[in-house]
């Protein structure tokens, strides 16, 4: 390539030589050459074509419509986005705060679906061993403490009222006449 | 029956991270300096970083405490504990989900620990319980104490007597229907139309109502086989009693698990857009732990956050300029 280059080059030297051009100024030459150069490197600077470079698209019909709606969808995206997250960190901060602390002995009602199940097996277990908790078995003990004194109020109650006495008699007897008949 | 004071009072603390990774607190409390490996409700094993500690309060009462920590690269390492896990609640199948969506301005997690069903033909509590007494249900157990003796009292005793009611007849009905399919499956190809599943199925409600009305008498009930009797009528209960005995069986062997309460905690990554759980004074999300909440439908304990995607704010926010500043060249120019 550069080979090329260099035989153009001689070529022209020697048909320029052979035509016997005279150069009267060559200083004018000179001058306007590197006038016309220095115009050159200062018209890449100039503001207009950087405008155009970096927003010529603005210019182009499909191009423009499209960045738009990129914008447009983008600041949708956004406003969606950001309002969800806000409905819910909202609603989020009205839960209840749940203190800490040591677990409670609040009955759960677990226990008794076990006891359930064990009477209705016909108090057989069904693996090695069922462990009971302290907490489970403290909630036994005041229940059946709880029981026992319910049940003593209510016969206290009953035994000191001869009507009441009579009547949930009554209900007894009609309750085992509609249980199936063994 | 053995009684066991051994069982420590465990809460678990997941805090994730964003990459996935996982930072497990376990604080285990007992009045005793006894932490026997199959007492224990959570699974760690040597590798964890684990520290011993006691505390005596105002009534002098000690209570021994046992702190274990651990970090995992992520949710994989940790469902491998919990399949290998020997200690009081292996009987329990549990799983740990790490999900990451990026969405351009936010990058969404959610993590969720489930504790899979165990009862195959249950009926969900949701079609006993409204909504008010789930989350009643749901809620820790220092939460309802602190209800029943606030100021709205009788009216959270009441909605507890309604649930004990409510669910009694859940569990009932829930022992009866895992009969009925334990039953059927045992009695497969065997049986005629009416000991199909369908046909047991379509009388189950009669069943559950001759259990209740005789639920002080039901184990007699049963051994003399006139449970059974009424059941599926007298010629049936006399050729399938052994298969009716063997369904009850593996029937009450599902309900009766050897389980043992304990709380989870999760800490998010970014700021928390979602959960099913509650929210601790210190902004950390607990839910309780309980046999019943897995019975018949998985219990998943989940939460949701999100962490701001700054840089794709900020190349949203060049890029909005960009086609603004083209947008209003092209009007100058053209004007």
């Amino acid at each position: 390539m550069m080979k090329m280059k260099d035989e153009n080059y001689n070529r022209l030297i020697n048909l320029l030589r052979e035509s016997g051009v005279k150069l009267d100024s060559k200083e004018e030459i000179e001058a306007g050459v590197i006038k016309r150069i220095s115009e050159t490197r200062h018209s890449a600077f100039n503001i207009d074509n950087v405008v155009n470079f970096f927003f010529g698209w603005a210019y182009i019909g499909w191009v423009r419509r499209s960045l738009i709606a990129a914008s447009v969808i983008l600041i949708l995206i956004f406003v969606y986005q950001q309002g969800v997250i806000l409905r819910q960190i909202n609603y989020l901060s009205r839960r209840t705060i749940v203190t800490e602390g040591p677990r409670s002995s609040f009955s759960s009602g677990a226990f008794k679906k076990e006891l359930l199940i064990f009477k209705f097996t016909g108090m057989k277990l069904p693996s090695d061993n069922i462990n009971i908790s302290q907490k489970q078995l403290d909630q036994l003990l005041e229940s059946v403490n709880e029981l026992q004194d319910k049940y003593r109020d209510l016969i206290n109650l009953i035994d000191s009222d001869p009507e009441l006495k009579k009547y949930i008699e009554k209900k007894l007897n009609e309750k085992n006449r509609t249980k199936i008949n063994l | 029956m053995v009684v066991s004071c051994d069982e420590p009072e465990t809460v678990v603390t997941n805090f994730i991270h964003p990459d996935g990774s996982i930072t497990r607190k376990i604080e285990m409390r007992n009045n005793e300096n006894k932490f026997k490996h199959s007492d224990l409700q959570v699974p760690f094993d040597s590798s964890w970083t684990v520290k011993d500690s006691s505390e005596v309060d105002e009534k002098g009462d000690t209570t021994w405490i046992k702190r274990a920590e651990k970090t995992f690269k992520n949710v994989d390492e940790l469902n491998l504990t919990y399949k290998n896990d020997s200690g009081a609640n292996k009987m329990i199948t549990r799983k740990a989900i790490f999900l990451k969506k990026f969405k351009w301005f936010n990058t969404e997690y959610r993590f969720t620990e489930r504790i899979d069903k165990k009862l195959e033909y249950g009926y969900p509590l949701r079609d006993y319980l409204n909504t008010e007494e789930l989350h009643y249900f749901f809620s820790p157990d220092n939460f309802k104490a602190e209800k029943a003796t606030g100021p709205d009292s009788l009216k959270y005793k009441a909605l507890n007597d309604s649930i004990k009611i409510k669910t009694d007849k859940w569990t009932m009905k829930n022992l009866v229907s895992e009969w009925i399919g334990e039953f059927s499956k045992l009695t497969k190809g065997k049986v005629g139309g009416e000991l199909s599943l369908a046909s047991l199925k379509s009388r189950e409600d009669d069943f559950v109502k001759i259990c209740e009305s005789n639920e002080d008498k039901l184990d007699s009930l049963w051994a003399h086989g006139i449970l059974l009797r009424q059941f599926i009528g007298e010629t049936n209960a006399l050729k399938y009693k052994n298969e009716a005995d063997s369904a009850l069986d593996i029937a009450s062997n599902n309900f009766w698990i050897n389980f043992k309460e304990y709380s989870v905690r999760i800490s998010m990554p970014g700021d928390l857009t979602g959960t099913n759980g509650f929210i601790d004074s210190s902004q950390i999300l607990l839910w309780p732990v309980k046999s019943d909440f897995f019975m018949t439908e998985p219990y998943e304990m989940w939460a949701e956050s999100k962490i701001p995607n700054k840089w794709a704010w900020i190349v949203s926010g060049i890029f909005l300029v960009f086609v603004l500043t083209g947008v209003i060249i092209k009007v100058t120019k053209k004007g």
